[in-house]
């Protein structure tokens, strides 16, 4: 016997799903997690290029990583052409690297997906592409799910927002990138369903006439929101689809933004670009590990030596020089979460030389993001016009994924609906639900 | 963003949602409590640099850790740019050995051949001024303390005591001699030393019950001087034993008489304190640290062995205490009597001296389960030869 499964290859977190007809099956696919149904999307590759995901890379990554020694050694990059009006020269480059790295930690591989920019990386030896990355996350994921399940796995039905990307060549890309990877990850047969489509079939197995629903999938990369005729399944139909580039990491970076920065010198150093370059990279989760190089510690050193801003700028060297940007986002990201239910969260880091302690409000919360929620307004109203109904003629209104829980966006859509058709689902399950719905029945389930 | 702005924003949450304003509330308070305690830290440390404490206590630290790099270079018998490039397992290539010595300072180094259980015999007459020889297996590449009883100390690479015979028949002039008593001084203890830069404490334990402990941080001085001191209140005392503790560790000795005294090392003073009443004729026989994963082992001269799970050890908490009876009075009654107690596991080996001067190897778990040792005499003395090749903290 063989499997079809549903994943939800998330931006923040994925899941596995199998249907057999009369319930979804949720694999425990983490079981280091808390919700073990739930596996976060990060990669951790070794030196060795050892991979693991979830829980254990993050494990290792901590285990291997945090307080770490390190070495530098200068390492010949390559060479740049000069040429001017009567002269050519070659210039040699060289990098700084780090010999005693241990591993690299991937997260936001979803993100990258759909960045244009962003092709692949260097991990010590080898080039991984985008692709690449997304492969070797989904044969763990699979290689796991086929230990749960006990028989192979040939056929996937993999989520996908609505829009990858405004470009509609790049979100094609990213599209037929994410296949040609599910196919090197070991499917034999690999197909796509919306994610708000998914999260509307599970939505569907609790109510029992047809409605108009509105899908709200706000997760981690992406916002995607889908009008659906619901309730006959010989009768589904998508009224309309949006969606914007909008989610929970550009949230987590204005919070950095607004909140963090001034702990580590931002406004309190000025004229000293090298200094602002590092403190402007903090809410890059790419460019703040590669910061740790030998210039840029001597670079700091100084400028404490100096008394500019020592505190924050100790601060500064032992985040970048300490390995603990990782833990920093996730106390971030904690705090934004803390938030969704509480009117103050405390956002702390005490770790080598660092004392961070902000108390967070979700009226400061609500004012950092202000500016998305238009934009947010603006992308549902447009949908709901797309679809040619009336706020009036929607029935329900399901959220989905963890920013949906954000009070800022639940009062929008209560202010536009009407508080008895805003429902709640389960954040984390009701995409990879559908996802494995339409894995079993594998034909298209709505037209 | 100033703070006063960050306190205007706070009230307006404070505002629009008047039950956030208890959770701030807690919250501030909280970070006051923690600010408060970190404040006095800092005054308590500001006051100490003004008065010159802290910078004695800085130069002593830094005299501390010259005097163990000191000691490992010693150890590995090399200079700090090789140390450096060592492997960790280095020690590998160490071997252990069995150290017998007797109070008169003699010592036999035996190398532990792991499948001999007869280690060989000593000629002479084992008892002497009153004291019996004692065991102690240690790496061959180990620093040894030498305790004495006027409370002098030396230290010696065990490399530079030679080696006997394994299977032979030793007597006491042949034995080696690194450091002869002084007049009316005998040898009271030996113990390894490698582990002085990973320990807290030194930790003694005189004949009538008395502890102290000192800290390591002044151990350079201790052994420029050659001077640990006696750990006894009454001058009739003398010391038993020493060894290197850890603050959370858990130590341990026995009587003669089989009185069990546990004590929580952190909660030990710095100057000698009786902690068990004894009878005149008591005294201690066996000290250890004990740890969660071992059991207690005590032997009695008959070869009697009681086999005990390390966390039925009670801490003693009051100065004076009578401590847990090993044995019934009656037994007590009928002469039995303990020689020694240590902290094992079932894989380690116990070595095994008696009075006709027969030195053997048992393992744990045989005398345990049979709970006996059948020696050819009166059992003298015990040590523990440890199966990870003595690479545990307290042998």
């Amino acid at each position: 016997m063989t499997f079809r499964v549903g994943i939800d290859f998330g931006t923040s977190n994925s899941g596995v799903a199998v249907y057999d007809g009369q319930r979804v099956k949720l694999l425990p696919i983490d079981p280091k997690n808390v919700l073990p149904e739930v596996v976060k999307t990060i990669l951790y590759i070794t030196r060795d290029y050892r991979c693991s995901i979830g829980q254990e890379a993050v494990e290792t990554y901590y285990r291997d990583n945090v307080n770490r020694q390190r070495r530098y050694v200068k390492q010949w990059a390559g060479e740049i052409d000069v040429r001017g009006a009567d002269m050519h020269y070659v210039r040699d480059i060289y990098v700084y690297v780090d010999e005693l790295k241990p591993g690299r930690l991937l997260q936001y591989l979803k993100t990258a997906l759909r960045k244009e920019s962003y092709t692949g990386t260097h991990i010590f030896e080898r080039y991984y592409t985008v692709g690449d990355l997304a492969k070797t996350y989904l044969s763990l994921l699979k290689h796991r799910a086929e230990g749960i399940l006990g028989e192979p796995i040939h056929a996937v039905t993999l989520g996908r927002p609505v829009k990858f990307s405004e470009s509609l060549e790049q979100d094609h890309k990213a599209e037929e990138t994410l296949r040609q990877s599910a196919y090197e990850a070991g499917f034999k047969e690999v197909d796509f369903e919306l994610e708000p489509v998914a999260a509307a079939l599970d939505y569907e197995q609790s109510i029992t006439k047809p409605q108009n629903v509105v899908i709200f999938d706000f997760g981690g990369g992406t916002l995607d929101i889908a009008v659906i005729r619901l309730g006959d399944p010989r009768n589904r139909k998508v009224y309309a689809s949006g969606g914007v580039d909008i989610a929970g990491s550009d949230f987590d970076r204005a919070i950095i933004e607004k909140r963090m920065l001034p702990h580590f010198g931002y406004g309190r150093v000025k004229h000293h670009p090298e200094i602002l370059e590092m403190i402007h990279a903090i809410p890059d989760w790419m460019a703040l590990p590669e910061l740790g190089t030998p210039i840029n510690r001597n670079t700091l050193a100084k400028a404490i030596h100096a008394g500019m801003a020592p505190v924050q700028l100790k601060a500064l060297e032992g985040l970048i020089f300490n390995d603990l940007a990782f833990t920093f986002y996730n106390r971030v990201e904690a705090g934004k979460i803390d938030l969704s239910s509480a009117g103050a969260t405390i956002i702390s880091l005490e770790d080598k030389n660092i004392s961070l302690w902000e108390l967070y409000t979700r009226h400061q919360f609500e004012t950092d993001i202000q500016h998305y929620l238009i934009d947010v307004e603006k992308v549902v109203l447009d949908t709901i016009t797309e679809s040619g109904l009336e706020p009036a003629e929607i029935n329900a209104v399901v959220k989905t994924g963890g920013s949906s829980n954000i009070p800022l966006f639940t009062e929008m859509l209560t202010r536009i609906f009407g508080a008895e058709k805003v429902k709640g689902s389960n954040t984390f399950s009701s995409v990879v639900a559908g996802l494995a719905i339409k894995a079993f029945n594998h034909s298209p389930l709505v037209e | 963003m100033s703070f006063s702005n960050k306190i205007d924003e706070w009230i307006k949450e404070a505002e629009t949602r008047p039950e956030s304003a208890l959770t701030i509330v807690k919250l501030i308070a909280k970070r006051l409590r923690e600010l408060t305690g970190r404040n006095e830290e800092l005054l308590a440390e500001n006051i100490a640099l003004q008065n010159g404490t802290l910078v004695e206590e800085y130069q002593k630290r830094i005299a501390h850790l010259e005097y163990q790099l000191d000691l490992l270079k010693r150890r590995f018998g090399t200079d700090e740019s090789v140390l450096t490039e060592l492997p960790m397992d280095s020690t590998e290539t160490s071997t252990l050995s069995l150290l017998v010595y007797n109070a008169q300072g003699r010592v036999l180094r035996i190398e532990i051949n792991p499948d001999v259980q007869t280690l060989g015999r000593i000629t002479d007459e084992m008892i002497n001024d009153s004291e019996q020889p004692r065991l102690l297996a240690v790496q061959s590449n180990e620093e040894v303390l030498l305790l004495f009883t006027s409370g002098r100390v030396s230290t010696h690479a065990l490399s530079s005591i030679p080696t006997v015979d394994s299977g032979g028949a030793w007597s006491w002039e042949g034995a080696a001699l690194p450091d002869e008593p002084r007049a009316g001084e005998l040898l009271a203890c030996i113990t390894p030393l490698s582990r002085l830069p990973l320990s807290d404490f030194f930790l003694q334990v005189s004949r009538r019950g008395c502890v102290k402990k000192t800290m390591t941080s002044v151990a350079q001085s201790i052994l420029a001087n050659h001077y640990l001191g006696k750990s006894a209140l009454q001058k009739s005392d003398q010391p038993f034993d020493v060894t290197l503790c850890q603050k959370k560790d858990l130590f341990a000795f026995v009587t003669f008489e089989g009185h069990l005294i546990g004590l929580d090392v952190d909660g030990l003073s710095y100057s000698a304190e009786e902690r068990i009443r004894l009878t005149s004729s008591d005294y201690v026989v066996g000290s250890f640290m004990t740890h969660s994963n071992e059991s207690m082992l005590f032997v009695t001269q008959t070869g009697k062995v009681i086999h005990r799970e390390s966390h039925s050890l009670e801490l003693s908490k009051s100065p004076l205490a009578k401590g847990q009876a090993l044995i019934s009075a009656s037994r007590l009654e009928q002469g039995i009597r303990f020689i020694g107690a240590a902290s094992v596991r079932d894989e380690d080996q116990i070595a095994v001296l008696d009075a006709t001067g027969s030195l053997n190897v048992y393992l744990t778990e045989a005398i345990t389960g049979a709970g006996s040792i059948a020696a050819g005499g009166l059992i003298l003395s015990i040590g523990v030869i440890q199966a990870e090749g003595g690479k545990r903290a307290n042998p």
